[in-house]
């Protein structure tokens, strides 16, 4: 899609066996007395994924399946328990420094609720000049206030709007100002959670415009977050879908809804509203997601799926390679799962 | 054609301010049938609520019903003195709100607050009243529907929830069922099984559902008409498959266009130009003429009504005398 990709073909994002786990016992005391171990939220378990230069991966999955705290842990929010992220052949766990600062630069992110993350008592202005200001991308003033009016007409605002404050904006224009804000540190990547998902359709539509412009004019490679498959499907070139933590399929975009391989995905999509009224049947969805604190043993998938055996229960899946796609499935590795779920119904 | 249920006519409510008056809903007029879901899609802001809110008599102070009527079978309802609007509500209209959470109270187990708007609007004893709220949860679709009465709403997962929430307000069998958001704050997989108990439950009990969502895929699947808004008005009404195959107005074209499909990708998707007006900025004439690609001398003067078309009702000069 990107003219100006693959020129390194290193990943520009490499994650390597991520892991997160929240420590959710009770306080020590109260442990001790009632005689309870310690008990840990597996939020990430084990996540390996890699983004190339210009594209957009997208990471799709349930509420509690651990999408935002991934987008958390690689801007370096909260810190992983194991595991690795690479970004550009630097780890940042090891970084220091100047060098350091120069990552934190190079990545941004949008969040999802555009009313939570401007501070209301700022000009819009001062807001997108701080990362400026706090990386020393301008010399003079005068330059500083160039850039922010650039920026503004780049997310379809106009210049003058930098002296208003945020609760002059609706979300769809607040949306555009958080862009504005990730785009003055000059990145290379963003992190996107859930950037539509607080916006009515028609803005959705003019923010996922925008994102595919600025895509092509700066060269960004996005991670978008999204629960809404439809709007992935329009925005990504490969997509992770999660469960309980665990990355479940990764595949590229046009062979993950042409042919899903994993249980859960072919459940996810059969659960996409039919809006165009395609004649889809929308299949009846069994279930919900469990506790992440006690998940089910073997793959944490095999309470909920209607091709579960033996040995998905005990065995936990290990990724294998299938037509382009990564799949966490004994099911799908043992071809015990019809090929064309589409027709069968 | 069998009577409407529900009758709205020229509703008009506003807001008063210091100095000027607010029109947030202007002249909206529709019809719900027995059984049927009727749709209200619109943005944020379209007025969709506020029309719920409206028919069920809960608007917020200072907001109130300027002129029209509503009208629940031959009572008119739009008028009616507290006391009576409060025994009306929850017997032959009931109402879904967004948030299970917070539409449940978290000090009372599901049997009490069930039992309690059982017994407010059916003469049964304690016990009777216990048995009909286990067969009311068993219908939603609760598992293990006797055992789990006792717990507290912080026990259920959201769409359990909403679960709770849907018997609560079928408890009373009513007509009619406001339904304002009832799967926003759930997951798609869950929104799917929602939908089909809602669905289910207003044909086994012949209730009509009035449906307000800014979902189109909700309204794909569950409604057999929608009504769009655009700014406190109905820009058009329509059988379900006409206004997602072949929109008429102008805007509902636009809203249509700008849904990102699982079918096809396409490379940028359709997009309105400019935003929703603001209440007190609402353009003469027609509301959309300001963002709309097909407008004529006539849409920035006069306001179009709701003209009936072949294929529904759509407000919109374009739809003046000759089909197009």
């Amino acid at each position: 899609m990107n003219s100006f990709t693959s020129i390194n073909d290193k990943p520009l994002l490499d994650v390597k066996n991520l892991s997160c786990h929240f420590d959710v016992s009770k306080p020590w005391l109260n442990r001790v007395i009632e005689g309870e171990p310690q008990r840990f939220l597996t939020a990430v378990d084990q996540v390996s994924f890699s983004i190339n230069r210009g594209e957009t991966f997208a990471l799709v999955g349930e509420s509690g399946s651990g999408k935002s705290t991934i987008a958390k842990l690689i801007v370096d929010l909260i810190h992983p328990s194991s595991g690795e992220i690479l970004f550009d052949g630097q780890s940042l766990k090891n970084t220091r420094g100047e060098a350091f600062k120069t990552l934190r630069r190079r990545i941004q992110m949008i969040f999802q609720d555009p009313f939570a993350s401007l501070n209301p008592r700022w000009r819009v202005g001062d807001i997108i000049a701080e990362p400026i200001h706090a990386f020393g991308l301008a010399k003079s003033q005068n330059d500083v206030r160039r850039t922010v009016e650039e920026l503004l007409d780049k997310v379809g605002l106009a210049g003058r709007d930098r002296h208003k404050y945020p609760h002059e904006f609706s979300g769809g224009q607040r949306q555009r100002i958080a862009i504005a804000r990730a785009l003055s540190a000059q990145p290379d990547f963003l992190v996107c959670d859930e950037p539509t998902s607080a916006l009515d359709v028609s803005v959705q539509a003019q923010i996922l415009n925008l994102m595919r412009d600025l895509q092509d004019e700066f060269g960004l490679t996005y991670l978008f977050i999204s629960h809404d498959l439809s709007v992935v499907k329009h925005m990504a070139d490969r997509i992770g879908v999660l469960y309980l933590g665990s990355m479940v399929e990764n595949s590229p975009s046009d062979q993950l809804f042409i042919q899903p391989a994993h249980p859960y995905t072919r459940m996810l999509l059969d659960a996409i509203p039919d809006h165009e009224m395609s004649g889809r049947r929308r299949k009846q969805v069994t279930g919900e997601i469990p506790s992440p604190i006690d998940p089910p043993s073997g793959c944490t998938f095999h309470p909920r799926c209607e091709f579960a055996d033996e040995k998905c229960k005990q065995k936990r899946p290990s990724i294998h390679e299938d037509q382009g796609s990564l799949v966490s499935c004994w099911a799908s590795e043992e071809k015990r799962i019809p090929t064309t779920p589409k027709d069968s119904q | 054609m069998t009577e409407p249920l529900l009758s709205v006519r020229d509703l008009v409510v506003e807001f008063p301010k210091r100095k000027i008056k607010l029109t947030a809903l202007d002249k909206v007029s529709f019809d719900i049938y027995p059984g049927e879901i009727l749709g209200m899609v619109g943005e944020s802001g379209a007025g969709k609520s506020l029309t719920g809110a409206a028919i069920i008599g809960l608007l917020e102070p200072p907001g109130h019903v300027a002129s029209g009527e509503i009208w629940l079978k031959d009572q008119r309802i739009d008028q009616l003195p507290y006391e009576q609007m409060r025994r009306l509500r929850g017997k032959r209209i009931a109402m879904i709100f967004q948030d299970p959470l917070t539409s449940l109270n978290p000090i009372l187990t599901i049997a009490d607050q069930l039992i309690e708007t059982i017994q407010t609007h059916l003469p049964l004893n304690d016990k009777d009243a216990r048995a009909r709220a286990v067969q009311l949860l068993d219908e939603v679709g609760i598992p293990a529907a006797s055992k789990r009465i006792d717990d507290y709403p912080h026990q259920f997962s959201g769409g359990m929830r909403q679960r709770v929430v849907i018997a609560l307000a079928l408890a009373g069998e009513p007509e009619l069922i406001i339904a304002d958001e009832p799967t926003t704050a759930l997951d798609v997989s869950v929104q799917a099984q929602i939908i089909d108990v809602l669905k289910r439950m207003c044909h086994e009990h012949k209730t009509a559902v009035m449906l307000v969502t800014h979902d189109m895929g909700v309204i794909a699947e569950a409604c057999d008409r929608v009504a769009v808004m655009y700014a406190g008005r109905v820009a058009e009404i329509g059988e379900v498959r006409q206004i997602v195959k072949r929109p008429q107005h102008p805007y509902t074209q636009g809203l249509m266009g700008s849904i990102p499909s699982i079918v096809e990708r396409v490379e940028r998707l359709t997009q309105i130009p400019g935003s929703m007006p603001r209440l007190d900025a609402i353009p003469s004439g027609c509301a959309f003429n300001p963002r709309c690609t097909q407008k004529i001398a006539r849409c920035t003067q006069d306001r179009p009504e709701l003209i009936t078309t072949d294929q529904g009702q759509v407000s919109c000069w374009l739809y003046d005398g000759e089909t197009p």
